[in-house]
């Protein structure tokens, strides 16, 4: 079989010897073109499969032809698969990760979520030059923390070809949970298009991918049920903001194919258990562009860890895992029957779906789909709408957004809202809004761990009724442990989520990537609270190398650490920083066209 | 099932109140003598160490559950059912012991059936701490389990079963 494999892509062998790189050809993962922590039995004690152990790893980055939801695909592989192999490591481990570069074009892997030396990276530009083609880069850092994460190319939008895959780190001690068995269930948006026509159509035609804009018809049904006036108010009012009240996500189900574990729901990838067993999922949203909303009808979730990070554990029936973010939880199927694991795109424009069943070949019923929310009001938060601030959207699903009063917002407050004059905004006058009581610490800032004014930890989001189920929100994320440092924040930091959907232009502060003179700077070893203040008008998951975010949801000393944030429209967001790792560092929406377009900058911290 | 377990001696060693509903009339507390052995019980986040206790039917044991674990924990006696129907209120009530009050099950005076949770012996222990709960096993009874119902915390792990032999 391997001899074949060789046969196969001479071209590649040849490259290999070429590169030096024992790339680990005979090992089970390299032979088959499934990645093989896909494995229906998952990772026991007693099923261990074939995956690509640490410390020492060797990863080949190609193009090739791999049938992708039975269609031929040009995707890029590692070690022969897309999405690329597990990556297992142990905590306390001195890992050694060669990779080499088979493209025709530089590309990198970023091991997401890892504290590492800031040359191990993995950004092109920030952290090191880049694996140039023909080249093998060798990563080498030490392992010092455990749980779910995963790895991406931070090269281009290599990362929508498939040049992604799970990073799981076994810990040295005992977790805070039990299990008998794990399945990874890595999330991914698939598209036939090459991603550069995707991006151009995005740079070109707002709204090329949303099919979705609502009709006359909706027009009628809202007139019937608000009134003619209130109507043609809110649809001038998003008409004034560029944008239509169905941008939930800007690429959809039009373009993407929604893939678990590399699978089309089609395929019906099947996770095994046993009955009576206790099941780890470890949940991963490797996808470029798309939040997915993850349930398992007929059983409970616990999450016991966010971001790799174990929390205190909340039993759940449904999660929002934004883009880059990982959640674990634990099931306990007790049927000898078949569960649906239903992943559904924020923008409802399709679902990744797999089985979790005690034998192969079994099916369970797929959920209808919800219908697509509206962009209610409360994505104005942030946009000065002081009134909007001590509302109470605790119990409304987007449907329910008719009933509110919008009296208090008519149309003269809307005129020549304009995002770019929103920069500069005091929002100081917004502190103690909250229904909470917000302590100062002695500079007048919030205490350490207070949420936001302007935050809504509380809710899950658009397009979701609190009142279906139980949702997980980031108010349940509770640390164990306090972090150590538990110094208060010297400084804050605020930066402004801004856009331009017109001009698919993004960007912090509202200057590009490309516009800006210099890094974000932290002073070695300080403590600063970073806000995130979202102006526009879509979710925008924040990602910073380097350090952990300790996410102010309130939850005091046991405030959570995110190495990804997800902030709503209209919200402010808050985290605790600890600027102990000396060098530059990348800081960006994890949106992969949004980084492109500009939504992107170096911290440095020296 | 329930009314089997009315008939057990308990103690509930926080409050120090103890339940007489159908154990002959009396209203002492077990005294050391009657104790025929004493079960270490380690609970951690999120776990107990043992995941199966063997006891004998008729066995008086003190248990002794120390919490070495960073949140608070209880150790829960009852069948299936019952620690079920517990964590469903736990749950309800947002899992909060709310430091001995609001929570009928664990002010331990009145242990008559009625009252949800009332008949499980249980004890809640905060980190650091160490409680005692002493309990009699009953006859011809099977299926029981010992667990921590704060939400989450059984989903996570903490439960075990009880053997009862004989």
């Amino acid at each position: 079989m391997a001899n074949s494999r060789v046969i196969t892509h001479p071209m590649s062998r040849r490259q290999i010897l070429k590169g030096g790189a024992a790339l680990g050809l005979g090992s089970a993962a390299a032979l088959s073109l499934r990645p093989s922590w896909a494995n229906p039995w998952g990772q026991t004690n007693v099923y261990s499969k074939g995956v690509e152990e640490g410390p020492e790893v060797s990863l080949a980055i190609r193009r090739e032809s791999i049938l992708i939801d039975g269609k031929e695909a040009r995707p890029i592989s590692i070690n022969g698969t897309s999405p690329g192999p597990m990556i297992r490591l142990k905590e306390g481990q001195d890992a050694v990760l060669r990779v080499t570069n088979l493209l025709d074009e530089p590309t990198s892997i970023h091991w997401h979520g890892l504290i590492l030396p800031p040359g191990m990276d993995g950004v092109p530009g920030v952290s090191f030059p880049g694996i140039a083609p023909g080249e093998t880069f060798t990563y080498r850092f030490p392992v010092r923390q455990n749980g779910t994460y995963w790895y991406h190319s931070h090269s281009g939008l290599q990362e929508q070809l498939g040049h992604a895959g799970p990073l799981i780190i076994d810990a040295a001690g005992r977790e805070p949970f039990r299990y008998d068995r794990e399945h990874v269930l890595l999330l991914t948006d698939w598209t036939f298009e090459d991603p550069m026509a995707v991006f151009r159509n995005l740079k070109t035609a707002e709204g090329y991918y949303n099919f979705q804009e609502r009709t006359v018809a909706d027009f009628f049904a809202d007139v019937r049920e608000k009134g003619f006036a209130a109507t043609a108010e809110m649809r001038g009012m998003w008409a004034k903001m560029r944008m239509s009240s169905r941008d939930i996500a800007d690429v959809t189900g039009s373009t993407y194919t929604y893939l678990l574990n590399g699978h089309s729901p089609e395929e019906n990838w099947t996770a095994l258990f046993k009955a009576g067993e206790r099941v780890r999922l470890r949940v991963i949203n490797g996808s470029a562009m798309s939040y997915f909303d993850v349930r398992i009808p007929g059983l409970k979730m616990t999450v016991v860890a966010a971001d790799g990070q174990p929390v205190q554990p909340v039993p759940v029936d449904e999660f929002r895992i934004g883009v880059a973010e990982t959640y674990d939880v634990l099931v306990a199927p007790e049927d000898d029957t078949a569960y649906t694991i239903f992943a559904e795109a924020m923008d409802r424009s399709g679902y990744a779906r797999a089985t979790l069943a005690p034998r192969e070949g079994m099916a369970a019923e797929i959920p209808e789909r919800r219908k697509i929310a509206d962009r209610g009001m409360e994505a104005m938060g942030a946009h000065g709408m002081g009134s909007m601030e001590g509302m109470d959207h605790s119990g409304m699903g987007g449907s329910d957004m008719q009933g509110m009063d919008h009296s208090g917002m008519n149309g003269s407050d809307m005129q020549g809202l304009d995002h770019s004059s929103m920069q500069g905004m005091d929002h100081s006058n917004m502190q103690g809004m909250s229904g909470e009581e917000n302590r100062m610490n002695a500079n007048g800032m919030l205490a350490a761990g207070a949420a936001q004014p302007g935050s809504r930890y509380d809710q899950a989001g658009i397009g979701i009724d609190p009142g279906e189920r139980r949702m997980l929100v980031y108010r349940d994320l509770k640390a164990f442990t306090p972090w150590p440092d538990r110094r208060e924040p010297e400084r804050e930091l605020e930066l402004h989520l801004t856009g331009n959907m017109e001009r698919y232009m993004w960007s912090f502060d509202g200057k590009k990537f490309s516009e800006v003179t210099g890094p974000i700077h932290f002073n070695k070893d300080e403590r600063l609270r970073l806000i995130l203040i979202n102006d526009t008008m879509m979710e925008h998951p924040i990602h910073l190398h380097g350090m952990w975010m300790e996410l102010e949801n309130g939850q005091g000393e046991l405030i959570p650490r995110k190495h990804t944030l997800n902030v709503k429209p209209g919200e402010r967001v808050s985290a605790l920083i600890t600027a102990d790792a000396e060098g530059s560092w990348a800081f960006h929406c994890h949106l992969l066209y949004h980084m492109d377009a500009g939504m992107f900058r170096v911290v440095k911290v020296s | 099932m329930r009314k089997t377990l009315l008939t057990l001696a308990l103690g509930l060693a926080t409050t120090a109140a103890f339940a007489g509903a159908g154990h002959g009339g009396s209203q002492a507390a077990v005294s050391d003598a009657d104790i025929d052995r004493t079960i270490r019980v380690e609970a951690g986040d999120m776990w107990f160490d043992s995941e199966k206790l063997n006891i004998a039917p008729g066995e008086t044991i003190k248990f002794e559950i120390v919490n070495t674990g960073n949140v608070e924990h209880e150790f829960v006696i009852g069948d299936a059912e019952a620690q079920e129907a517990h964590r469903k209120m736990m749950q309800e009530m947002g899992g909060s012991h709310g430091g001995g009050g609001g929570h009928g099950g664990h002010e331990g005076h009145d242990m008559a059936e009625g009252e949800h949770g009332g008949s499980m012996p249980s004890v809640t222990i905060a980190p650091g701490d160490t409680a005692e709960l002493v309990w009699t096993a009953p006859q011809n009874v099977d299926g029981l389990q010992y667990a921590c119902n704060i939400p989450g915390h059984y989903e996570a792990g903490m439960s075990g079963n009880i053997d009862l032999q004989g």
